[in-house]
């Protein structure tokens, strides 16, 4: 049983500790893995060919159960009108990359033309550091300096912002649906366990940030 | 010791709109970010008060987005870079 963030010691000491067992820490180091490979420079979608695994479980099904956009990555179809007829391109990294300008498309795509491809190394190293310090746990406690910790934490937003676009989580209203479907779902349903998981990510981070405010 | 009269010093300002209009950082609402997280980010990027930081992040949330910062054009781009590296969803804009 999981048990969530909590701060030890000061200044320097200062440690976050967790309990996950080894499923738990499973599943969010397979989910950081699946973001990397979606964020890696020249990244274009999860990859379908590791379908299979409990990921892409979460990232097939969903779509249409909630009325998101449907996500064919790599495929012309999943354009659907996006204006970036050369280059297929996941919805969720418009979410984890946004136009940096409402009022200025140019300035928007100029932003874009010197920011993304340093914006995503970094993602990626943070993500990197995520999953070692998962793999580093002793006795199911996962510990975390304050730079690791904040590592982690901003990991994990990454890894929610993928999986709420997945959820179709556009708005506020969209997330208070969710959370009525979700009620309703047959447990068995791989959209119960993709919700399960946001929910679990969700808590563990709540937990994090809120240890980690001053 | 005399007072200046106030008019003298307003006159060299005010030439050029483009130096005279600053630029915003803003940051808008969505439903993944936490209020604790937005909060923290506040708080650990820009260094603001505990007390600054919500009250932005409460702006972000009840009125779909916020003025984080303000001033020259290429401050407000690297504030909106950093953003975008916690998984906010910022922009950068002139103050209109």
């Amino acid at each position: 049983m999981a048990r969530a963030f909590a701060r030890r010691g000061h200044d320097d000491e200062t440690r976050y500790t967790a309990h996950l067992d080894a499923d738990e820490r499973g599943v969010v180091a397979e989910l950081l893995r699946q973001v990397r490979l979606l964020i890696a420079p020249g990244g274009r979608g999860i990859q379908t060919e590791t379908a299979g695994d409990e990921f892409d479980a979460i990232v097939a099904g969903l779509g249409a159960d909630f009325g998101a956009t449907p996500t064919v990555p790599d495929s012309p179809e999943g354009l659907g009108g996006r204006g970036l007829p050369d280059e297929p391109r996941d919805p969720a990294l418009d979410r984890l990359f946004p136009s940096a300008n409402r009022t200025d498309a140019e300035a928007a795509a100029e932003f874009r033309r010197l920011t993304e491809s340093s914006l995503r190394s970094r993602k990626v190293a943070g993500l990197t550091t995520a999953i070692d310090v998962l793999g580093r746990a002793r006795r199911d406690v996962v510990e975390l300096t304050p730079q690791q910790a904040q590592t982690f934490l901003v990991a994990l937003t990454d890894v929610r912002l993928v999986l709420g676009d997945r959820l179709g989580l556009r708005d506020d209203e969209d997330a208070t649906r969710l959370e009525e479907v979700a009620l309703h779902l047959d447990p068995d349903d791989p959209s119960a366990y993709a919700i399960a998981v946001y929910d679990f990510l969700t808590w563990l981070q709540e937990s994090l940030a809120t240890s980690m405010l001053r | 010791m005399s007072i200046a009269p106030v008019e003298q010093e307003v006159t060299s300002a005010g030439t050029d709109v483009e130096f005279d209009v600053p630029w915003i950082t803003l940051v808008w609402n969505d439903p993944v970010n936490l209020m604790s997280y937005v909060t923290y980010v506040f708080q650990s990027y820009f260094g603001y008060s505990r007390e600054k930081a919500e009250s932005l992040m409460l702006d972000v949330h009840t009125k779909g987005r916020a003025v984080v910062a303000t001033g020259p054009r290429e401050k407000m781009e690297i504030h909106t870079e950093a953003l975008h590296g916690f998984g906010l969803w910022a922009t950068f804009q002139k103050d209109n």
